[in-house]
């Protein structure tokens, strides 16, 4: 046949057919391929998962979670990479709530009390049963009701509030360590409601008081990743600075570039003092106005705060001041901070918890309009686009609680329900909390889903569903700076075996059957969440797009949440002479008792003991003593030896307010005059793995702290104390990983000198 | 006549087409709702003889009665059954190999000592696979063999092999072989007649036990 251009052209198309029909009607041989792996992986999973975004509620942050879910059970939870506050990082604290969530000791169902208050003898008892004793008790003394739960805000705040208003009752939050001086102080120095945000990582110069910000304070997985960027000049940017100032050597204080432990409570001292340099040498960033922030009174309205007046009462070590006097280091930091700009000034933690820790709060934060920083570096989230729900936890304080300790004394309030919360551990004794809920004027109801030391006193137990089988929402505080609402969705169902109600339901199906459908029109938390997002779609902004509000809806569960980034910061105006009034309230810090300053701090996974349920949290090791299991007391090493105490010796920590024992840990790094015991340990009550310890190594050091308030505050001065530390004459080993550990070579038979010593690492020197 | 001169070698075309015609529809439509036949939906040799007669046939055959979750380790638990990895061969052929009389022929040590190597080196085996669903089926082992092998006590037709009724529950290896055919007595596996693994058979198996026919339950 002749090539024609006609035929080749046939020919080619023929061909093009072929190859297209072989290639759709065959199958590719490297697909019919069966591997066999060499090894069996040990880790080999199965199946299809699915990863659901929702809110973790294992600490007061509340940071976006997305949870990996096959065959109906929640696998592992790790941070949501589209939530706008925690990013796709999550803390340690995150990871347990897969504990919490499968427990053994979750309480199955509604119980009522049988024996004794407090005497722990339950009987179970049927949801119709539990709610209508929950009824009957609403009816006949729900008038004044005091609702305490874990702090919450947006929907659950909403819920609650509702209820407690609909019975002409109270609805608190509560947290053993309350941010109360923290929100005053903001709200006098920047005017605002809200906590701010800080934004770390465009930050030159950071300098931070007490707060561990690092570890446990506000919202530490947010602020470790702004200190990532801080701390990274890979991509041209400057390593910033850091400087931490705090008695307590911290997880924060390791991290810092210099820690400056100062004297306890002269924190707004220094900060003053600090203000002072910047103002006397001009210091101050390029437009900010001094004689507004100090009445016109200029460096005048600081003459107490001089260095050469400040600097003597740091009491700083010699080794720190290397030949200087107080006065020049002060100078020096002042320096540095004002020249080193972007920079910040944050506080909290021990530094506003003295009884002048308030004022050291205001010193502190007041700094940042020196250097320009507020609206920068500290900015304010905007309000919550939908006015009704609250954006920020009304948390009580230890003034709030003893009003309501003797509302529950003479009979005013005569119902308590308690929701995620453990305010009988978490107050101190002396404030009377546990005999106020053991009398028998008073019908408390608790919807734990884990007996504690607040449950054991209820006479109804009305579980709730755990947040990963539940609904709710958060409005984050501190945001990130613009408008977020995140979404808690279920993930998975209870197990068969469990028979829980979310609390948020079972509050509003009562509060309907029992005539407040007005104050509480919903049917369900799920239909209150759904209103929001119908109400975010008809206003067309924000992250969430689709077509239909049904669609839109599935958008906003998929994503985590609703966020417009377009929505800018609030904007902040300094309250004219600031510097001047802060200045003329400044006081010195009062302690109770005598000895050791007692500096307590929260536990970095257990946090106020909150978590202490979950064997992962109690098995993470403390970042800087690697102590897990137990309370300890960290003592510097020459103190301990001039007390003739080693490692593991129990000592008792006594206070004016009581007296508590638990093992002392020689740590270098803490100053001779202070001592630092963590919160978390000695509950009385509770999950086998919370109470597993005996009073020798698990203690509550809550217990002890003196029932005094942070001056001008609501809040309890929980660093105000003073203790007397004493060996007691026993000894428990302290559960630690590091040091101490010998590495034997195992049998060397040959020449019948087994065990010969490799490797030792002792405390002190660094193992490896 | 000329009609007559033509119509025959017309005829035998029309019948030679006929017969192509219909031996394709043949084949088409038994691939379609069965196996296709002749063996061409057979699976091509495996690199390494697995003789199933010697590991799962009964020992009175001869053979050492492996259970088959033995190996397909996942069968009981997920979605796929899995090809177990070199590693679980090693259990056994760790004794059972060239180094140690064991009775086995030459030509069986040869090919046991290439599994051997295959451990050593670090090297998968890739085994052709039999039996194989459409992507857009959805197939969970561990629920089928849970219907099968629990439960109370029933008599259930399946319609796979002989569509005998069956004495429910079954143990796991008899559960295997309502869709896989007696691999215990095969020395090579290949598709069985009777069991095509196509739709038809699910939905007929589906219906006769009440099990949902919905699509999704097995349509991705």
């Amino acid at each position: 046949m002749k090539l024609t251009r006609r035929n080749f052209l046939a020919w080619a198309g023929l061909s093009a057919v072929g190859a297209v029909a072989c290639d759709v009607f065959g199958e590719d041989r490297r697909e019919l391929k069966v591997q066999s792996p060499v090894m069996q992986p040990e880790d080999l999973v199965k199946g299809t998962d699915n990863w659901y975004a929702t809110l973790c509620r294992q600490c007061p942050t509340n940071e976006g979670i997305v949870v990996r879910v096959m065959e109906g059970r929640a696998k592992k939870i790790q941070g949501n990479p589209d939530y706008p506050v925690n990013l796709g990082k999550q803390a340690a604290r995150c990871d347990a709530g897969l504990q919490a969530l499968y427990h053994p000791d979750r309480l199955a169902g509604p119980m009522k009390r049988t024996g004794s208050k407090g005497s722990g003898e339950f009987t179970e008892i049927t949801w119709d049963q539990g709610l209508d004793d929950l009824k009957t008790a609403l009816g006949t003394h729900g008038d004044g009701l005091l609702i305490i739960t874990e702090p919450v805000r947006a929907h659950s705040a909403m819920i609650t509030d509702k209820f407690a208003k609909a019975f002409n009752g109270t609805h608190l939050g509560f947290e053993a360590f309350d941010q109360g001086v923290y929100r005053t102080a903001v709200k006098s120095v920047f005017g605002q409601d809200t906590l701010p945000d800080f934004d770390i990582g465009s930050s030159n110069y950071l300098l931070s008081f007490g707060a561990d910000f690092l570890s446990t304070w506000i919202s530490p997985t947010r602020w470790s990743i702004g200190y990532g960027a801080f701390r990274d000049s890979s991509n041209g940017g400057h390593r910033g600075t850091h400087v931490h100032i705090d008695p307590r050597f911290s997880m924060t204080a390791s991290n810092a570039d210099k820690w400056l432990p100062v004297a306890p409570g002269v924190e707004g001292h220094l900060a003053l003092s600090i203000a002072h340099v910047i103002i006397s040498e001009g210091l101050q960033a390029d437009g900010v106005d001094i004689d507004a922030l100090t009445s016109g009174r200029g460096v005048a309205a600081l003459t107490d705060y001089s260095p050469e007046r400040v600097g003597p009462m740091l009491n700083l070590h010699e080794g720190i001041l290397n030949g200087h006097s107080g006065a020049d280091l002060i100078k020096e930091l002042a320096r540095e901070f004002a020249s080193h700009t972007p920079a910040l000034a944050i506080g909290g933690d021990s530094s506003s918890a003295y009884s002048n820790g308030l004022f050291n709060a205001e010193a502190i934060y007041a700094l940042n309009y020196l250097v320009g920083s507020v609206g920068n570096q500290v900015a304010f989230s905007p309000e919550s686009p939908l006015s009704d729900l609250p954006s920020t936890a009304n948390v009580g304080g230890l003034a709030d609680w003893s009003e309501n300790i003797s509302n529950i004394e003479n009979g005013k309030t005569r119902l308590v329900m308690v929701h995620n919360a453990d305010p009988v551990y978490g107050l101190p004794e002396s404030s009377g909390m546990s005999a106020a809920l053991s009398r028998d004027s008073v019908f408390v109801v608790s919807f734990s889903s884990f007996i504690d030391d607040t449950t054991v006193m209820a006479d109804l137990i009305l579980p709730d569903r755990n947040y990963l089988e539940d609904w709710g929402s958060d409005i984050p505080e501190p945001g990130p700076g613009h408008q977020v609402i995140g979404i808690q969705q279920p993930v998975v169902n209870p197990l068969s075996e469990l028979d829980p109600r979310s609390f948020g339901d079972v509050l509003l199906a009562i509060g309907q059957e029992l005539g407040k459908e007005s104050d509480l029109p919903w049917v369900s938390v799920k239909q209150a969440l759904r209103e929001t997002s119908d109400s975010l779609y008809d206003m067309n902004k924000g992250s969430v797009s689709g077509a239909t509000k049904d669609l839109y809806w599935n958008s906003m569960l998929r994503n985590g949440g609703w966020w417009d980034s377009s929505s800018s910061p609030v904007s902040v105006q300094a309250p004219a002479g600031i510097l001047n009034d802060i200045a003329s309230r400044g006081s010195e810090a009062k302690f109770s008792g005598e000895g050791f300053h007692l500096i307590p701090f929260l536990h970095n996974t257990l946090l106020d003991g909150r978590n202490a349920h979950l064997p992962w949290a109690q098995s993470a090791p403390d970042p800087i003593t690697s102590v897990a299991w137990q309370t300890w007391v960290e003592i510097n090493e020459k103190q301990m030896e001039n007390l003739g105490i080693r490692e593991g010796d129990v000592v008792s920590v006594t206070s004016n307010a009581g007296r508590i024992t638990a093992p002392a840990y020689p740590n270098p790094g803490m100053p001779p005059d202070i001592v630092g015991v963590p919160l978390g340990q000695g509950h009385k009550n509770g999950p086998d793995y919370a109470t597993i310890g005996d009073s020798r190594d698990s203690s509550n050091i809550i217990d002890i702290l003196s029932a005094v308030r942070v001056d001008g505050t609501r809040s309890i001065a929980w660093a105000s104390n003073k203790v007397q530390v004493q060996p007691t004459g026993d000894s428990v080993r302290v559960t630690k990983l590091e040091g101490e550990y010998e590495s034997r070579e195992i049998g060397n038979i040959i020449d019948n000198n087994p065990g010969e010593e490799i490797i030792k690492t002792t405390s002190g020197e660094e193992g490896h | 006549m000329k009609l007559g001169v033509n119509i025959l070698p017309l005829a035998l075309v029309g019948l030679v087409v006929t017969i192509i015609v219909a031996f394709l529809i043949y084949v088409l439509a038994t691939s379609w709702f069965s196996n296709a036949p002749f063996g061409l939906a057979d699976a091509p040799p495996q690199p390494i003889p697995f003789p199933h007669t010697v590991h799962a046939g009964s020992v009175e055959q001869g053979g050492a009665g492996i259970q088959c979750e033995f190996c397909h380790r996942n069968v009981t638990k997920g979605a796929s059954a899995t090809v177990p990895a070199v590693e679980n061969c090693l259990f056994c052929h760790k004794q059972i190999n060239a180094e140690n009389d064991t009775g086995e022929t030459t030509a069986n040590v040869a090919q046991i000592q290439r599994v051997v190597d295959k451990y050593h080196d670090d090297n998968p085996i890739n085994w052709e696979r039999v039996h194989r669903l459409p992507d857009h089926a959805r197939f969970v082992h561990e629920a089928h063999i849970r219907f099968l092998t629990q439960g109370e006590s029933r008599i259930v037709t399946l319609p796979m092999g002989d569509e005998k009724p069956q004495q429910l529950p079954l143990s796991i290896g008899e559960a295997c072989s309502v869709c896989h055919g007696n691999v215990a007595e095969m020395t090579e596996v290949q598709p069985q007649e009777g069991q095509s693994l196509k739709m038809g058979t699910c939905l007929d198996c589906h219906r006769q036990t009440n099990a949902s026919t919905d699509c999704t339950i097995c349509h991705k």
